[in-house]
């Protein structure tokens, strides 16, 4: 077994102490216990979370849940994992950033789960419940007022670069299709699309016509008999 | 084979099974003084750091119980008191005396003197009830134990349900190159820091000789999943110098 990274360690811990303070957190956190889940993030190798004993373990790897017992989705020493996530790290992100929405992931970016659901998304409310409040975990290391002001910053520097991305993509959407016209533009899509749905519909109506036809002719050459 | 017939590595040295906690004993007698000088100049106070790591992981609540085993001159025991608050009860054991009495002087010294406890024990026979502790740690004192397994038996035993064991200690490096400049340092550097500093080079011998026989990050691990340990992981530091095992009484 691989060692477990130290930034997962405190990731851990992090939840964990999450959990400790909500009651809510801690009755998902029993509800699950003696199951896992396992995350596939691309690129990294797979992280397995299990829940025991009101808390979540987490490690890399494949054996990390070994010795946890059998109920529930069965993590159980060389057991498979209750339930699969799979996916990009955006995309990962983006799940557990809509809390509770029930929206759908945005374009291309899917979440595959595979296994239990039921697990998974237990394992996904527990998260959300336990997810840490940065700013007071910040503020233990650096003192309330600087954590405020550190706080305050990565929410403007977030709220840049969403800003940043949003503009960037239109740019580069509106180059595409009106300068280069690499890509066309939506309504040209649609106005396509209704002219094909156009060209579809009196193709239909030719083709009737013309079966109609050759039923009237069938039709007149039987009531004229052989010739 | 009888206990009386076995030998045991003292070092690099094999002595008879009952002789290694005396002489284990004797080195650490002979550096108590300047046990806690000699950690912060051997490791560049890097030994801090690794018991920080150690403590952020326990996830002890106020209130709870801890026990530190080998905890010597009560590093981990101090950083133990404070999560476990005033309403929490921590012990400090040490087979060594000497220790022991440095370890109580400082907690004293630190405002810990109600709250912690200091029992002197071995970690192979542990003195308290089944399922007595939420948390037990161990700190660069599981290589100085003659049966290592039944140590971590003991420690099973008194852990509650739920419970976590961390084990603190020198493992093998895993850092490409790191194995070479490390043990130049341990061989050459250290006996000589121990005789400059602590006056007992042989001491300081016996550390670097008893960091090499120790068992390596996955041998260790699979002693504690034989020990009845569950969602047992290591985690390395610097390099693999150091690594933090843990394992949960399930």
């Amino acid at each position: 077994m691989p060692a477990t990274p130290v930034w997962l360690a405190a990731v851990e811990s992090l939840l964990n102490r999450g959990i400790d303070q909500s009651l809510r957190a801690r009755a998902v956190a029993s509800r699950l216990n003696g199951t896992s889940m396992e995350l596939r993030i691309g690129g990294l190798a797979p992280i397995r979370i299990a829940a025991f004993a009101e808390r979540l373990s987490l490690a890399t790897g494949m054996g990390g849940a070994d010795r946890v017992g059998s109920a529930g989705g069965g993590a159980g020493a060389g057991a498979d994992p209750g339930a699969v996530l799979s996916g990009s790290p955006l995309a990962l992100l983006d799940l557990l950033a809509r809390r509770g929405s029930g929206s759908a992931p945005r374009g291309s970016e899917r979440v595959h789960i595979s296994g239990d659901a039921e697990i998974a998304a237990r394992y996904r409310e527990l998260l959300e419940l336990a997810r840490p409040d940065w700013e007071e975990e910040l503020s233990r290391l650096i003192g309330d007022l600087p954590a405020r002001r550190v706080s305050v910053a990565a929410q403007a520097a977030l709220w840049w670069a969403r800003g940043f991305v949003r503009s960037t993509q239109a740019n580069i959407a509106e180059y595409l299709q009106e300068e280069s016209r690499a890509l066309v533009s939506r309504p040209e899509v649609q106005e396509f699309l209704g002219q094909v749905d156009v060209l579809r519909e009196t193709a239909d109506r030719v083709e009737a016509r013309i079966a109609r036809l050759e039923r009237r002719l069938d039709g007149r050459r039987e009531l004229e008999g052989p010739a | 084979m009888k206990t009386s017939d076995r030998s045991v590595d003292f070092g690099f040295e094999k002595v008879p099974w009952a002789q290694k906690a005396e002489r284990v004993r004797a080195v650490f007698s002979s550096v108590a003084g300047k046990y806690d000088l000699m950690n912060d100049l051997m490791s560049f106070g890097a030994h801090r750091l690794w018991k920080h790591f150690t403590l952020s992981l326990t996830g002890l609540k106020a209130g709870q119980h801890a026990l530190d085993v080998a905890g010597g001159t009560g590093d981990l025991a101090v950083g133990l008191a404070r999560q476990v608050g005033k309403t929490g009860h921590v012990v400090l054991s040490d087979i060594n005396p000497d220790m022991l009495s440095t370890g109580r002087d400082r907690l004293i010294d630190a405002g810990f003197a109600g709250s912690v406890a200091c029992v002197l024990a071995d970690a192979e026979r542990l003195p308290w009830a089944d399922d007595s502790f939420d948390c037990v740690t161990i700190g660069f004192g599981l290589r100085n134990v003659t049966d290592k397994a039944a140590a971590l038996a003991s420690m099973h035993r008194v852990l509650k349900p739920g419970g976590q064991l961390l084990v603190l200690e020198f493992s093998t490096p895993v850092a490409p190159g790191l194995k070479p400049i490390y043990d130049a340092y341990s061989f050459g550097v250290l006996p000589r820091l121990g005789e400059w500093v602590a006056k007992d080079a042989a001491s300081y011998r016996y550390l670097a000789e008893s960091i090499r026989m120790h068992p390596n990050q996955e041998t260790l691990l699979a002693m504690l999943n034989e020990a009845g340990f569950g969602q047992t992981r290591y985690h390395n530091l610097t390099g693999g110098i150091v690594a933090v095992h843990r394992g949960y009484k399930i």
